[in-house]
């Protein structure tokens, strides 16, 4: 096994975990699997070029240290991680809110089928669909022991995933909020008799879904290009890596998005590149045979 | 005095099939009144209904002579209180966790202090607050139940058959809780299949037979058990005439 492919599959696993969290989320408390958390990333990734590319033209371009990125990537990625969430909020305000009253799942899936459609469109439409980067500066991959090499932003990445992850963590399980969250995705019934008010768990769960989705858009935009079609076109592996953990489970999509990112690229050197959807997919199929809850999840 | 009042409510699931249709019943401070009634009879939707979980209703419920408006998630803030028959706490939180929730309607300085006192309340609750609630024992979760809706020290409790489940000595132990509940000033609306033990704490019984009142009175006649046979039995042959 070459431990090269380990680390990519690492990268790609983060990113794939903390894009998963926003997903499980949605299915678990808005319960509905929504497809257009992909075009999320895609957003999150295009209003940070946007913001820190405005930014650049005051702080000036060049990176921090041994990072391709500076203080305008720095200062856009909470304003990208905002307005996606807004955006989020936006569409469940005009479309969602609207179809959940009547309660049936499918509906809103199509309904986000069709959204994903149109917020791609309108991207491609702005941007063109050429791709494009936060900096054309080229990077170099230091070793970092055991024959492996990453550039100083896919470290960084790496890191600020994990970051990501234990304040997702506390934040569910130490506030108010995290435990209303959890606590109607559980039992939403019981929730409303606890005093929880269910529009504001709807509301914090766009936000952070869609904030998460934003972070995971701009990481990806960072270690490799930011396409019309780059959220879009992970959505087989986001799907499987939050099924695989345990759809509703956040520890689960995290760990889910780690195992499809590794056993991806793992398998890449067997299979061949252009079979790496192929793997999440089957990995999807296995577990759904042997444990259909996921790994974490729990039985219904 | 009226705390709880609830007028000419209609309930149910579905649009012009009412299961619950036209009950009206008072509960005072301090008073238990409790709802009794074969299998089906309505009483769990009824207490929905009154908790504002059941999609079709008609029908007013008054606090303290005020109309309550407000939506289901607001009731607990208003002082009403109701603990489901099943799926009554959150099974994949910890016990601590489901305190937490209980209290999280309360100002935060005040909410450390309940869920001190409800642990000291329920000794049982205390020794493992990081367990799952899922893992409890039958008798463990109601208590985590009831402890989570006393939490913000409603006015109202709605209890839906508390002693489901529970062996004959934590029935006991429960209804004594729930006496000394109302024996601090607080209305409780007690759900139950256990007859015996219910009268055997209730000032008044409320009879509901295919979603109507059968009887309204004082609970010590009921308790000698022909009455309250004749009123469910009256029912079934009523129901086979009609
Ligand atoms: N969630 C529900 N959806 C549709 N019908 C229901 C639901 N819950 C109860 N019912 C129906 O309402 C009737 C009364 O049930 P319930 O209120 O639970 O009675 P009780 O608590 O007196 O045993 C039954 O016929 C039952 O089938
Ligand atoms: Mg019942």
């Amino acid at each position: 096994m070459n431990p090269q492919f380990l680390a990519d599959g690492i990268l790609t696993g983060a990113l794939l975990g903390l894009g998963g969290v926003g997903l499980t989320l949605a299915y678990s408390i808005l319960r509905f699997a929504n497809f257009v958390h992909g075009d999320f990333l895609t957003v999150g990734a295009y209003a940070a070029l946007v913001v820190a590319g405005a930014l650049s033209q005051f702080l000036g371009g060049s990176g921090i240290g041994p990072f391709s990125f500076g203080w305008p990537l720095i200062i856009a990625l909470p304003v990208a991680m905002a307005a996606t969430g807004a955006l989020a909020l936006l569409l469940d305000w005009l479309l969602f809110r609207r179809l959940r009253r009547r309660g049936e799942e499918i509906v809103l899936v199509m309904a986000s089928f069709g959204a994903s459609l149109a917020v791609r469109s309108l991207i491609e439409f702005a941007f063109t669909p050429e791709p494009k980067y936060y900096s054309h500066d080229l990077q170099i991959a230091m070793p970092l022991g055991f024959s492996v090499r990453a550039t100083p932003d896919q470290l960084a990445v790496v890191v600020l995933a994990g970051v990501a992850g234990i304040a997702l963590h506390i934040l569910l399980t130490r506030t108010a909020m995290g435990r209303a969250m959890r606590a109607v995705a559980e039992n939403p019934a019981l929730a409303r008799v606890a005093g929880i008010d269910p529009a504001r768990v709807v509301r914090a769960t766009w936000w952070l879904g869609g904030g998460l989705a934003a972070l995971a858009g701009v990481f990806l935009g960072l270690t490799v290009q930011i396409r019309p079609y780059m959220g879009f076109d992970l959505l087989l592996p986001l799907f499987a890596g939050v099924i695989l953990g345990g759809v509703g489970s956040v520890p689960g999509a995290l760990a889910g998005g780690m195992i499809v990112g590794v056993a991806e690229a793992l398998a890449v050197p067997f299979i061949g590149a252009a079979w790496r959807g192929g793997v999440a997919f089957l990995l999807l199929l296995a577990v759904l045979l042997v444990r259909p809850q996921g790994l974490f999840g729990m039985e219904r | 005095m009226t705390t709880l009042a609830v007028e000419n409510i209609v309930a149910g699931y579905e649009k012009g099939l009412p299961i619950v249709r036209g009950v009206s019943f008072a509960v005072a401070a301090g008073e238990i009144v409790t709802l009794l009634g074969p299998n089906g009879a309505g009483k769990s939707t009824l207490a929905k209904a009154v908790a504002g979980l059941v999609p079709e209703r008609e029908g007013d419920i008054l606090l303290d002579g005020a109309r309550v408006t407000v939506p289901a998630h607001a009731l607990v803030r208003a002082g009403i209180a109701f603990v489901p028959q099943t799926e009554n706490v959150f099974a994949r939180m910890t016990i601590r966790e489901n305190l937490e929730i209980g209290a999280a309607v309360l100002p935060r300085p005040r909410r450390a202090g309940r869920i001190a006192a409800l642990l000291e309340t329920f000794p049982a609750l205390a020794t493992r607050p990081t367990l799952p609630a899922g893992r409890l024992s039958g008798g463990q979760r109601q208590m985590l139940a009831i402890a989570r809706a006393l939490i913000p020290e409603p006015r109202v409790r709605l209890l839906d058959e508390p002693s489901a489940g529970l062996s004959p000595a934590l029935v006991s132990g429960v209804f004594s809780d729930i006496a000394a509940i109302a024996a601090k000033g607080v209305a409780v609306v007690l759900v139950e299949q256990n007859v015996a033990a219910a009268l055997g704490i209730a000032h008044r019984a409320l009879v509901l037979v295919e979603g109507r009142v059968a009887h309204d009175g004082p609970a010590a006649p009921l308790r000698d058990g022909k009455l309250l046979a004749r009123l469910f039995l009256g029912h079934v042959e009523g129901a086979e005439a009609a």
